[in-house]
């Protein structure tokens, strides 16, 4: 709603608001800079350190079953009960076409919500929540782009690689509708 | 600022079209009321009554600045001041007039522009009318080119007697309600751990009481040594301190006791609030679900009115049983097929009323809807018109001709079957049908939709008397009852409405027509399908002598689907999938399981189009060619993640896969199937990895059954033990990969 009525405004209004909004992006030259930072969960796939930003995640559960539904793509593990909730669980390696390499002990599922959308993306284990500055935080390197960097929000200088909830969780894939002729 | 606004608006809006929807909805019943020949004194009640609802809409409509809403109200006004004044009389051109009104107002109101954008010349010749109706000029509103005659808003013409809700917030209070079942069962649990520590205590005090002679014993000695040696050098080094310690130890046990049998009555109290407490939030948010038949039935009148008068017949409708309450969102789902049957009842089934004279019959026909409560859960509705009835004859010519239905000698298909062909879709839209019996397409949509929501439809008809439709259907879309079967060892679950039988079929009556297994079935065949086939799961179904197989229907098409196992009948909670997986091949949602697992729920429908579709390997009933062995694997891991996914790799692989939890578990397989390798895991509740493959080296019978170990514990101690105890092999699991688990069994079996 908000994007259609930018889309009416006048040019001459476009120009101002662009100029206001640059001058508010400045920093501020004398205040003390504080660091913007972010908040997030770190979880171990494999050998690898994902993270997702706190503010999506709904809860972690600790997975006890698990159904297999047939007929679904791979990376949609299967569903699960989350009070009361039917949830989809996804393999993120799968969904990023990532070797499986590796048997993982996925038994946590960390229920990521944006709504109305939620889903559960299984973990190996979950380490902990804190906080990351915005600054750490880099482009994914190209020898990640195999996985789509698409879906990454970046990655920190210690390898943990911000997963992007917002696109994989509207990614169209994962919205399953197929009707038999 | 302005998009505040904009909200404020769409409020507003929402809330004039509420309001509207009821003030239309009064004025149609005020005017159905007054086309009955009431007394006059009633009669100008309910003038009175009409004409307070137009002046109430008027002033809604200039809220909202619907313009052309609120001057139709104002000329529809001045027709009724003129009723009231008796300066007019009431009169049917009157009111076939003020019928079109009443379409035009609801059409304004579900337009998305509050009719701002509706056709000027229309208002002005529907006012132009009514000025003239007002001046007592009574002559019929010609219908402008253009306007169909049904123009019936698809809004919802629920009653909202009491507060709106919209649905979904009442589900979403639902499910809350449904999972608080779990509070009830976790209160159980407590009394279970509460008994468990009593037990404990128990026990201790056993023990006590075998120790007591003893320690009195000690005590008396004590006693004896305290009174010879009068000076006491260190009390608190003596035996005595020892003995008071145990004396304050017994004390606090026999309190802790007390204090958990107290806690124990008190879980107890609470397990029996909170499971009431549960069951009644639950029941009631149900109940807060349901509305009554009437809801839907309110707008009938006026819709078989416009229609009986469109065909020019005279039918009356008579309603019983509308005070069953009915799930809202199923509710919302009959209005499509009942409209579908007044529309069939009035156009094909009821005579014009001459013909009706000729046959002796009432002059206005009559449509029956009738609803009672059965088994308290279900609700059985007739819906039946007393018109010419279905043609059978002329159905089962064209049936023949069509080569639906063959006749096979001298024997006719009974009329029954013949008369449930016509819900078949495309059998009636044919024109020779449609111009003799009618029964449109829309009886196949009616039979789909019925289904849809669990019920099943069926037909009666007598030539001349009439047809009944029955529909015997759940009142709410929560539970229903479905049969749990087991295919490659998952858990589905078959809705009973689709099932015609489930029965165990001997392998040798599978006959081979076209390439597709059938099965006879009394008097006709049945096609065959392997649910493991259909749903494509990885894994084979064991072929055994006998086949269990569920026979279902559905829009007039049976197949069996063989299962391996069925477990048995209940009643399921159905869960909706979330909007990620809007719809799946062959499933239609899940529902949990008494034991908290997720089952998924077969959409029968899709099960037959894709047995119909799948063109893979028929079912084997040459027994010969079933007979390439396939290895068999046990896989023992705790995970279940890892479980299926090792699962997974392993049947992929063209094994055959059993799985355990635990060593114990495994045990239990080893001892009733044979396997040709065991992959366990090794960190496992109640007997882990390394004991289990000590216990199978120290079998006679399996000892020398291979055993793959696959494990987290990477150090060389755990490598050694395993092969201490007697593993084939040791694989770590951070270094593994697909191919080296598959080499390392190929090279074991």
């Amino acid at each position: 709603m908000e994007m259609g009525r930018s889309q009416e405004m006048s040019e001459e209004k476009k120009r101002i608001l662009r100029e206001r909004a640059k001058r508010l992006a400045q920093e501020p030259k004398d205040a003390r800079t504080y660091e913007r930072e972010m908040e997030v969960l770190e979880f171990l796939l494999g050998r690898e350190r994902y993270a997702v930003e706190t503010e999506y995640v709904r809860e972690v559960y600790p997975m006890k079953e698990l159904t297999v539904l047939p007929c679904t793509p791979d990376f949609l593990l299967g569903i699960v009960n989350i009070r009361g909730e039917i949830l989809p669980v996804i393999d993120v390696k799968k969904f990023f076409d990532l070797p499986g390499k590796g048997i993982t002990n996925l038994n946590k599922v960390i229920v990521v919500r944006k709504d109305p959308m939620a889903i559960g993306i299984l973990s190996d284990e979950v380490i902990n929540t804190y906080a990351i500055p915005l600054s750490d935080l880099t482009p994914p390197p190209p020898i990640l782009t195999g996985i789509k960097a698409d879906f990454l929000k970046g990655i920190t200088h210690q390898q943990l690689i911000l997963i992007d909830i917002e696109k994989i969780i509207s990614d169209k894939r994962l919205i399953i509708h197929e009707e038999i002729e | 600022m302005n998009k505040k606004n904009g909200e404020f608006q769409k409020r507003l809006l929402a809330t004039f079209k509420a309001e509207a929807e009821e003030h239309v909805k009064a004025i149609t019943s005020g005017l159905i009321e007054l086309e009955k020949d009431l007394p006059p004194e009633t009669g100008m009640e309910v003038v009175e009554r009409t004409f307070r609802e137009v002046h109430s809409l008027k002033g809604a409509a200039r809220s909202v600045s619907a313009a052309n809403i609120e001057s139709l109200c104002q000329a529809t006004e001045n027709v009724f001041s003129a009723l009231k004044h008796k300066e007019i009389d009431l009169h049917p051109a009157l009111f076939n007039t003020l019928h079109r009104v009443v379409d035009a107002f609801n059409e304004m109101i579900f337009s998305s522009d509050m009719g701002v954008g509706f056709k000027g010349e229309r208002i002005a010749a529907i006012k132009e009318h009514l000025s003239k109706m007002e001046a007592g000029e009574l002559t019929e509103l010609q219908a402008p080119a253009g306007e169909s005659g049904e123009s019936f808003p698809a809004g919802t013409y629920l009653s909202a007697e009491v507060v709106r809700v919209p649905t979904e917030k009442m589900v979403a209070l639902l499910l809350q309600a449904e999972e608080m079942v779990s509070a009830k069962l976790a209160v159980s649990q407590q009394m279970e751990d509460i008994a468990a520590i009593l037990a404990m205590i128990e026990e201790w005090n056993r023990k006590w009481s075998k120790k007591y002679p003893e320690i009195q014993d000690l005590r008396r000695i004590e006693e004896r040594k305290i009174r010879s040696e009068n000076n006491r050098t260190n009390p608190a080094m003596s035996d005595a301190g020892l003995l008071e310690f145990l004396d304050m130890t017994r004390a606090r046990i026999r309190s802790i006791e007390k204090k958990v049998v107290d806690l124990k009555r008190q879980t107890q109290q609470n397990r029996y609030s909170i499971g009431i407490m549960t069951e009644n939030l639950l029941e009631n948010s149900k109940k807060a679900l349901m509305l009554p038949f009437a809801a839907l039935f309110d707008s009938f009148p006026k819709i078989i009115r416009d229609l009986s008068h469109e065909h020019g017949k005279e039918v009356k409708l008579t309603v019983s049983g509308e005070e069953v309450e009915v799930d809202r969102r199923i509710l919302e789902e009959l209005r499509t097929p009942f409209i579908h049957l007044i529309r069939n009842g009035i156009d094909h089934g009821i005579e014009k009323p001459d013909r009706r004279v000729e046959v002796k019959k009432p002059k206005a026909g009559n449509i029956e809807i009738a609803v009672s409560l059965v088994e308290g859960n279900k609700a059985e509705i007739t819906f039946s018109d007393d018109g010419a009835g279905v043609d059978i004859e002329k159905v089962r010519e064209v049936s023949m001709s069509r080569g639906i239905a063959q006749a096979s000698g001298n024997d006719q298909p009974a009329d029954q079957e013949m008369l449930s062909l016509i819900f078949q879709s495309g059998f009636s839209t044919s024109p020779i049908i449609t111009d003799i019996s009618g029964r449109g397409l829309g009886l196949a949509i009616v039979k789909e939709k019925i289904e849809k929501l669990n019920g099943r439809i069926s037909i009666e008809s007598r030539q001349n008397q009439g047809t009944t439709f029955k529909i015997a259907m759940p009142l709410s879309l929560i539970t229903f009852r479905g049969v749990l079967v087991k295919a490659v060892e998952q858990v589905f679950v078959i809705p009973t409405p689709n099932i015609e039988r489930v029965i165990r079929i001997n392998k040798e009556k599978i006959k081979t027509i076209e390439n597709r297994e059938t099965i006879p079935l009394e008097d006709i065949t049945v096609p065959l399908a392997r649910l493991g086939d259909i749903l494509e799961l990885p894994g084979i179904q064991e072929d055994r002598p006998f086949l269990h197989t569920v026979v279902v229907e559905s829009a007039g098409k049976m197949i069996g689907i063989v299962v391996d196992e069925i477990l048995s009948e209940q009643e399921v909670v159905v869960k909706n999938f979330n909007r990620h997986l809007s719809r799946i091949r062959n499933i239609a949602g899940a529902t949990i399981l008494g034991s908290g697992k997720v089952a998924p729920i077969l959409n029968v429908q899709d099960l037959i189009k894709s047995a119909m579709k799948y063109h893979g390997a028929p079912l084997k009933v040459d027994g010969s060619k079933t007979k390439e062995e396939k290895r068999s694997i046990l896989v023992v891991e705790d995970s279940i993640t890892s479980r299926m996914l090792l699962k997974g790799i392993l049947e992929t692989s063209g094994y055959h896969v059993k799985t355990a939890v635990d060593g114990i578990d495994a045990i239990t397989c080893l001892k009733t199937d044979k396997f040709d390798v065991v992959v366990s895991d090794v960190d496992m509740p109640r007997m882990n990895g390394f004991d289990l493959t000590a216990k199978i080296r120290s079998d006679k019978q399996i000892s020398n059954l291979p055993v793959v170990l696959v494990t987290a514990l990477e150090s060389r101690e755990d490598k050694e033990r395993g092969i201490d105890v007697g593993a084939n092999a040791y694989i770590v699991k951070s270094n593994f990969d697909q191919s080296n688990l598959l080499e390392v069994i190929k090279r074991l079996i």
